[in-house]
């Protein structure tokens, strides 16, 4: 017996010790290292030639990084291959002498909670791609390290070009007291912009207009639902496609709403707040246009446009119904031919589809547009000795979008682009897809003559862009191949209505971008149920007046304190 | 056997269709994976695939053929498993033996139970456990997935309550021939308790087989997923916690639309497994005959 | 002193066992102290503020907490009363099935669900009850108007706990085969000769030979009293079926839907596990006082 006692004594002992240095060296860490950096990288700058943005370190230079990862995308990727077997990571280790380890990679969908468990065990990598939380929480502990110098000397021009082509305004974001600690990756806010689709051969064939008002649309969705639009004898045709989640980030209503001249939210259940008259900013979930856009929704629902069971059924059902050719009109941004309208269009080579702006009350609606678009940011750890192999990888990627390296640069020689970290883009990188690529068919050109960084992901769409006009289906199905040229080059695709729209300004801004408030941290959820289930139930046939009581509950459940808070960010962010 | 009587009859044709509906209802989800996996993919991205298959072909079994990861990740998983069901039953039955005592018998008993028991009900949740199993050092080990659950407390309480019902006499005679508890529990309670230990061996393996969170926490490397972990990856790969699909979402997405091969996946993952239990239930008609084991 | 030494041999077997458990079960605890801190996981156990009892609180004071642990309460008791007696009708039914292939592929079939995960299984079962679905079907055969299940509190509950059963019950039935095997079989030969028919045998041989079993699993499940199915309702439900399904998991869940929130988190956990082990300490004592049987 006693020495049992010891034993569980003395395994207490362990294992409480254990605990305690794995937070302990937690909170000295940053403390320490910084201390000792700024000696550490003034030997490097010393002992290094002028900055070249593609130099090669003398000595092999070991970068640690953890990686989310999909699939590779193309099918000729060799099979089975690892992320640290990418052949990206072979050519950095030629071309820079940098060598990266990887952590630990993950798939995608568990980055987040993995990244968590390495930041409460105090094993962070060297360079990181950041989420705005994780970038907030990392800067206010002082973990991460000042770019501005190794940004400065290092940044190639292209990175510089894209860098400054919203004036600063993304690096001014990740920036604290003049230092940047982040390379954000952007793009383009616009893709954001919402439109409507529609099948073209359903409209034809019950000779029908494209709607550009609220009433005309309504007038499209039933004769959908009641004029047998694909001609099969058959009732089993619904109007509007949506799922469950009022506002998503995809077959929601987000650009309904906005026909209405609504702005209730951005997706996945996050509120939009809008400039009003006097330049504060209100919540455009309780605007009374919302409740209008609710009163017609309740009768689409009862007229059988919606479908019966909407509230039960998530993306994948939404999905299948369009597939399926059950619905003819759903809400979305640009890339909608790439997926899902490509699977209707490989199933039925009848289906057309076209995007138009969003039908207003009277003529056409404008959209909300975010201030800025980035999802993540790059930012390099306290502890790294030479952030500036942070800014010659980004370089070293952009490099690799030239033309000399096309030859190799395939995904048969185990080329995974999207392996690779970090990967900034050309914010304006669809744009130059679709301009080079217009440029090159109205021409009649048969291969870009582009010879920029820019080229790999032109020549793709280009490619796909012949072989979907010359119906060929060697290299992907017709449905693949339209769904790159109609999203991206078409003048009247997904892209190409888009620039209209941004060129004409019919656009909303939602101005808040900063992290969720305290509030909204505590109340979110809450605020968020209220509204999931008081909107779904007006909309199945509740009372519209429950509207008014949703939005005294809302107010004064933390939405009035929520709505001050947001202000005062945006008074601080007009300061800055 | 008595002639069965009029009402026997019915009762057993009755029972019969009874049994016969549930197990109906057990089998239609497998068919509906199975026809959907044999498919067209259109079809299958459609829904339109109930019980029986729609553009009958066997793609997806034939790409299947060539998918290293599945094969490795199976590897990975028979590793996990045998190696994980050994750890377990070895454990369980050594820590069941001498709980399943009695006070009398074993005066601390009680102690250890609830110092076992309280595991059931309180934990320290994901981050402390990461933070264990990685000072332990056992982080993209195997072990991480198998050391940390080596004792399921659960089965151990099974295992001493199926001890019990052997007959306290057998052990008695026992230690009057000589024998220590350790012969004993080797030479008398293992071929007795072959039904009760084919139970839980059969949850045991099931639990390795079909567990797949632990293997994204403690595994830094997808080349060591076991299966489930990885067909997990393929199901949720888009993060539907989003507001802005970026570009490359979009291509995720797209590979997404392999419907048929994830299902085949799916299907092929759940097989083995399914074989494992008609294998051990020969050792549950053993046990019938255990009671009578009196000698 | 004969005694002690053979003692001595059985802590040694629980030794393994001991070391495991301190290590991996009893070591993590060491976290619980997050249900009293505004925890952040870059700080640690050691740097996150204390903030006392305010995460109960905070949860406690959400004006949807008494439905929801209401909710969660209505689901697990059902969902424990049918996951004994489901599966023991099942045991019994099936001992009666003379033909041993028969009854070892109902066994297997019934286990089957088991392996599927709700991802998989909730779109199935979403399709069975839906308008175009064949329980719809068989419901407009009968003449009545189609139902919307999904879209309904009470159906939903149902239909929830009916699913839950069924995907589950494969496993206690095997637990109770396993106990139903182990009763001695010259106690039947007994009731034979003196002409006990099988419901007399059933009842007086089989339903007391697995009473331990019984008590033992009734007794362990009042520890998931406040465990209603996580993923299962997460997979399944919908905002018009918040009010009647929506369960202490799911809501904490939606908690950290802007910013994970550990604190509030941990603080739900520990109430529950507190909750569970009451319950659990009180049956365990009363099924010792009344009838003299430690069920472990």
């Amino acid at each position: 017996m006693k020495l049992n006692k010891t034993w569980k004594l003395l395994l207490l002992a362990t294992v409480s010790l254990s605990l305690f240095t794995a937070c302990s060296s937690q909170g000295n860490d940053p403390a320490a290292t910084s201390a000792a950096d700024p000696a550490s990288k003034e030997e490097t700058k010393s002992t290094d030639a002028p900055p070249e943005p593609l130099g090669k370190y003398p000595d092999t230079v070991t970068v640690t990084e953890v990686l989310g990862y999909n699939p590779p995308e193309d099918p000729r990727t060799p099979k089975g291959i690892t992320p640290d077997q990418n052949a990206y990571l072979k050519d950095l280790k030629d071309m820079l002498n940098i060598e990266v380890k990887y952590k630990w990679t993950v798939p995608s969908s568990q980055f987040e909670q993995k990244f968590s468990l390495a930041m409460a065990s105090a094993d962070l990598p060297d360079m990181m791609e950041l989420d705005q939380k994780n970038f907030e929480k990392l800067k206010k502990q002082g973990m991460l390290t000042d770019l501005t110098a190794a940004y400065n000397d290092y940044a190639s021009p292209e990175l510089k070009k894209y860098m400054e082509s919203d004036g600063g305004f993304a690096m001014k974001t990740f920036s604290e007291d003049g230092k940047l600690l982040g390379i954000p990756a952007f793009e383009d806010p616009f893709l954001s912009t919402q439109l409507l689709w529609l099948r073209k051969d359903w409209l034809d064939n019950l000779k029908l207009q494209p709607p550009a008002t609220m009433d005309d649309l309504d007038k499209v969705a039933k004769a959908f639902v009641e004029n047998d639009p694909d001609q099969n004898g058959q009732n089993d045709t619904y109007g509007v496609s949506l799922q469950k989640n009022l506002f998503f980030w995809a077959y929601d209503l987000r650009g309904f709403f906005n026909g209405f001249g609504a702005y209730p939210s951005i997706g996945d259940n996050q509120s939009a707040w809008i400039k009003d008259s006097s330049g504060k900013l209100i919540p455009g979930l309780i605007q009374p246009e919302v409740k209008n856009a609710l009163g017609k929704l309740q009768s689409w629902y009862k007229d059988g446009i919606l479908d019966k069971e909407f509230a039960l059924k998530d993306e994948n059902k939404a999905v299948e119904d369009i597939t399926a050719g059950k619905v003819g009109i759903v809400y979305g941004e640009w890339w909608y031919p790439n997926y899902p309208l490509n699977l209707n269009v490989d199933k039925d080579p009848k289906a057309e589809w076209i995007a138009i702006q969003i039908p207003g009350l009277d003529g056409p609606g404008k959209s909300l547009v975010p201030k800025i678009r980035s999802g993540k940011v790059y930012a390099v750890n306290k502890k790294m000795k030479n952030p500036e192999a942070a800014i010659k990888m980004i370089n070293f990627y952009i490099e690799k979008g030239k033309k000399k390296y096309m030859e190799q640069n395939k995904a048969e020689n185990g080329y995974v682009y999207n392996w690779f970290n970090p990967r900034i883009y050309n914010p304006a990188q669809i744009d130059t897809i679709y301009t080079e690529v217009n440029k090159a068919l109205d021409a009649k050109q048969t291969e870009i003559t582009l010879d920029d960084e820019n080229y790999k992901n032109v020549a793709d769409v280009f490619k796909a862009t012949q072989d979907y006009l010359a119906g060929n289906t060697a290299n992907a199905s017709k449905g693949v191949n339209w769904g790159q040229y109609f999203s991206r080059a078409a003048k009247d695709g997904g892209w190409g209505m888009t620039r209209k729209i941004k060129e004409s300004g019919a656009f909303v801004n939602n101005e808040f971008f900063g992290l969720p408030t305290e509030t909204q941290v505590e109340k979110g959820a809450q605020l968020d149920k209220l509204m999931q289930e008081a909107f779904t139930k007006i909309i199945l046939g509740g009372s519209l007046d429950d509207f008014d009581k949703f939005v005294q509950s809302w107010k004064s459940l933390g939405g009035d304190q929520i709505t001050k808070e947001v202000n005062d960010w945006y008074s601080q962010e007009a300061a800055k | 056997m008595h002639k069965p009587t009029l009402s026997r009859k019915m009762f057993v044709i009755f029972n019969s269709a009874l049994l016969t509906a549930i197990t109906l209802l057990g089998i239609i989800p497998f068919i509906h994976l199975l026809s959907v996996s044999l498919s067209s993919n259109t079809a299958a991205m459609a829904g339109e695939v109930k019980l029986w298959p729609v553009g009958f072909n066997f793609d997806a079994y034939r790409y299947l053929g060539q998918k290293v990861e599945f094969f490795r990740s199976f590897g990975v998983s028979i590793e996990r498993v045998a190696l994980g069901t050994a750890v377990n039953m070895f454990l369980c039955f050594i820590s069941a033996y001498p709980l399943s005592k009695s006070i009398d018998q074993f005066k601390y008993r009680t102690v250890y139970v609830w110092f076992f028991a309280i595991t059931m009900f309180f934990g320290g949740g994901l981050i402390p456990t990461y933070i264990i199993v990685k000072n332990t050092g056992l982080i993209d080990s195997i072990w991480a997935l198998i050391l940390p659950g080596a004792l399921n407390v659960w089965n151990m309480v099974l295992m001493l309550n199926f001890f019990r019902t052997i007959p306290r006499e057998l052990d008695e005679a026992a230690t009057i021939d000589g024998a220590g508890h350790w012969r004993i529990l080797w030479r008398i309670y293992l071929p007795v308790s072959l039904p009760s230990i084919a139970t839980i061996g059969l949850f045991t393996i099931v639990g390795h087989w079909n567990s797949w969170f632990d293997g994204i926490l403690y595994l830094n490397s997808p080349e060591k997923y076991p299966l489930q972990t990885y067909l997990s990856t393929l199901i949720m790969s888009i993060n539907s916690q989003m507001t802005s699909v970026s570009i490359e979402q979009i291509k995720a997405m797209e590979n997404l639309s392999e419907k048929t091969l994830q299902t085949a996946q799916i299907f092929m993952g759940a097989l083995p497994i399914m074989v494992v239990y008609p294998f051990l239930q020969k050792y549950f008609v053993k046990g019938m005959t255990v009671g009578s084991v009196k000698e | 002193m004969r005694t002690l030494k053979k003692e001595y041999i059985l802590h040694l077997m629980l030794l393994p066992g001991v070391i495991v458990t301190l290590i991996y079960a009893y070591g993590p605890m060491a976290g619980l102290v997050m249900a009293f801190q505004q925890f952040e996981p870059l700080s640690g156990f050691f740097h996150s503020k204390f903030v006392g009892f305010d995460n109960f609180k905070y949860v406690f004071a959400m004006p949807d907490f008494k439905q929801v642990l209401w909710n969660t309460i209505v689901i697990a008791v059902i969902k424990m009363v049918l996951f004994l007696l489901v599966p023991l009708i099942l045991a019994l039914l099936l001992n009666e099935v003379t033909k041993r292939w028969f009854s070892r592929f109902i066994q297997s079939a019934v286990f089957l669900p088991f392996f599927l995960s709700w991802t998989v299984l909730g779109g199935v079962i979403i399709e069975l009850f839906s308008l175009s679905g064949p329980v719809n079907g068989l419901v407009t055969a009968t003449g009545l108007k189609p139902i919307m299940f999904m879209l309904d509190n009470e159906w939903f509950r149902g239909i929830v706990i009916g699913s839950d059963v069924w995907k589950g019950m494969g496993y206690n039935m095997i637990v109770m085969l396993a106990a139903i095997t182990g009763i001695n079989a010259t106690l039947y030969e007994a009731a034979e000769v003196d002409g006990a028919g099988r419901w007399k045998q059933m009842i007086h041989i089989t339903l007391p030979g697995m009473a331990p079993i019984l008590i033992l699993l009734g007794v362990l499940s009042l520890g998931g009293i406040l465990n209603a199915g996580f993923e299962q309702i997460l997979i399944m439900y919908n905002p018009t079926v918040y009010e009647g399904a929506d369960i202490i998991d799911t809501f904490v869940y939606r908690l950290g839907m802007f910013s994970q929130q550990f604190g509030p988190a941990a603080a739900v956990g520990l109430f529950k596990s507190a909750i569970s082990l009451v319950l659990v300490s009180l049956t365990y004592y009363a099924a010792y006082k009344y009838n003299n049987y430690r069920i472990f």
